[in-house]
């Protein structure tokens, strides 16, 4: 009996508990089933006619699935073009990225020398200048150089635009690894720079793993170089793609490509996430990442 | 060593940011027809470019809209996160899953997000939004008219923004000392009266770099100007980057390029970023404890 009351007892002030976080609860699941409906509209638009969205019927599937929206998309508007000029992009410049990175930030972290510190404050104000500020002198450049209408011209841009916060975040990392690392090599005769490659750069492997995804996902969502860059069909990214997809359904009406075409831009980004979450999200909190 | 680690990456710096930003502010003090056209043709005319640019009727709406970005949409952004936030951090169940879902819309390419906004949730046909309205007995809304465009345009944008600047508070929160809210609790303060003593106090430094991400993004606003009027750049949403483009390469109403002025545009921009940086510093001092 004893037992018994005390476990209603417990009952009663779980679900007080619970009921006083009631409107908490409600606001994010509100946010949540929102986004989820989006997404999930988007997808079960991808899968049907273009009748089917004109008409509001699209989570009937009444003409069956839809797969051939993927096909048209990815074959007949161009997206297996985008996307793999998008794909090109994102690994060539984060490869490039990396390679000039890590060794700046290494240097710059664990060695004092004249000019140290003006070079970290110049990649963090370089950090918040807008693209603005910088794209008409590019443009002009480019143009003089013969680089337009090439894809290496958006990597080089690509590469040198993230230099700056990859940097300073790395910075971080390499400034939490340990001296006696590098006191080791060196009785033990090894290169400053064979250390660097050999135990610095595994040692700062988590490091390099976060910028990394954040890297990819900044190259592969970039709009603003590609719109001005990337002039032609055969050289547009993804986002450039869409945008001239989104025109272009003003005279075809082809909806169920359309976002199709989004589903295929989205997936990348959203299988990446999928697994790795947890570990953008501790880089934003840890560094505070640009948005 | 020291300068071989450096070398590409202080390159790149020179290449990406010194000399372009140099350029640009030079550029902004001459009359220049074509982006392209060689320094000799420059003609210097000192800060007309900005007279001229400061009382066109185009810059000025854009401006306008900016600044209404910011501040409605800023207030909206801002209090949202934190309200997810404070939740989150309340011990609900769930957290890590809400977390992702909230911030979910960041890793999407801006472009698909916006196809998602534009295309499906403020469709009058089939829209999400009117379909509810209905649902409620309500009045269909032409979302993307021209009076509603620049609040569709607006609810958009903070619903993908929202996640990010809650991570940052997020984070902020989650630094408090746990025994601050023991002791307060001890002494009898309500939850209510916790928030306002402790947590917005000491978050103080985290509202400054949120806000400074903030106004960096609604002076950088383009993509969703852009998506929301694909083909001609509309006056309710028009940004000063899209007008800073059209006088640049040429759009809607521009009869001769001027890329003068469209340095100027940049320069302008660029300063409004400087000067919000510099009062943010200077109103907003940093906590004594270091969070």
């Amino acid at each position: 009996m004893k037992t018994k009351h005390a476990k209603a007892k417990n009952q009663d002030a779980g679900s007080k508990l619970r009921l006083s976080q009631l409107p908490a609860y409600l606001i994010v699941v509100f946010w949540v089933i929102f986004t989820f409906v989006l997404l999930g509209w988007i997808f079960a638009a991808s899968l049907s006619t273009s009748r089917e969205i004109y008409t509001g019927e699209v989570l009937k599937f009444a003409s069956g699935f839809h797969f051939d929206n993927y096909i048209t998309a990815w074959n007949s508007q161009n997206v297996s073009v985008f996307f793999m000029n998008s794909v090109l992009y994102a690994t060539v410049s984060l490869i490039g990225i990396q390679l000039i990175c890590a060794p700046a930030a290494y240097v710059l972290a664990r060695f004092m020398f004249k000019g140290n510190k003006l070079l970290k404050n110049c990649f963090i104000v370089a950090m918040s200048i807008p693209s603005i500020m910088v794209i008409l002198p590019l443009y002009s450049a480019a143009v003089q150089m013969h680089l337009t209408g090439t894809r290496s011209l958006l990597i080089i841009l690509y590469i040198c635009l993230n230099v700056p916060f990859t940097t300073t975040f790395l910075l971080n990392f390499f400034g939490s690894l340990s001296h006696t690392y590098e006191e080791a090599a060196a009785i033990d005769g090894c290169t400053p720079i064979r250390t660097f490659w050999k135990i610095m750069m595994p040692l700062a492997q988590p490091g390099l793993v976060t910028v990394g995804i954040f890297n990819f996902l900044a190259v592969w969502n970039e709009y603003f170089m590609a719109m001005i860059f990337a002039s032609s069909d055969s050289l547009k990214n993804v986002g450039m793609g869409l945008f001239s997809m989104v025109q272009a359904m003003k005279s075809n009406g082809n909806m169920g490509g359309l976002f199709a075409a989004v589903v295929i831009v989205f997936m990348p980004t959203f299988i990446i996430y999928l697994f790795l979450s947890e570990k953008i999200i501790a880089g934003i909190t840890a560094g505070g990442v640009k948005g | 060593m020291i300068v071989l680690f450096l070398t590409p990456a202080v390159l790149a710096f020179g290449l990406m940011f010194l000399y372009p930003v140099t350029r640009t502010v030079i550029m902004s003090m001459f009359s220049v027809k074509n982006v392209t056209d060689p320094v000799s043709t420059w003609q210097f005319v000192g800060l007309q470019n900005f007279i001229d640019i400061i009382s066109n009727v185009t810059f000025r709406r854009a401006m306008m809209n900016i600044l209404r970005i910011w501040l409605v949409g800023g207030i909206f952004t801002l209090s949202i996160s934190l309200l997810f936030a404070v939740i989150l951090t309340s011990g609900i169940k769930g957290k890590r899953f809400f977390r992702a879902v909230i911030y979910l819309p960041n890793v999407v390419s801006a472009v698909a997000l916006a196809i998602m906004w534009t295309q499906y949730v403020f469709s009058s046909k089939y829209g999400l939004f009117n379909h509810v309205i209905k649902l409620f007995g309500g009045k269909a809304v032409n979302w993307m008219s021209s009076g509603m465009k620049f609040w569709s345009m607006l609810i958009a944008f903070i619903f993908g923004a929202v996640g990010y600047y809650m991570l940052i508070f997020l984070s902020g929160i989650e630094r408090i000392p746990a025994d601050l809210y023991e002791a307060a609790t001890i002494d009898g303060a309500s939850k209510i009266g916790q928030f306002r003593h402790i947590t917005l106090p000491l978050l103080r430094s985290v509202f400054k770099t949120n806000l400074t991400f903030w106004t960096i993004n609604t002076i950088t606003f383009f993509v969703w100007s852009k998506m929301f009027s694909p083909v001609d750049s509309e006056m309710s949403t028009m940004a000063p980057i899209v007008y800073m483009m059209n006088l640049v390469f040429g759009g809607k109403g521009i009869t001769e390029t001027k890329a003068g002025s469209g340095a100027a545009v940049g320069v302008l921009l660029a300063l409004c970023v400087l000067i919000a940086f510099t009062l943010f510093n200077v109103l907003i001092k940093d906590d004594e404890i270091e969070l």
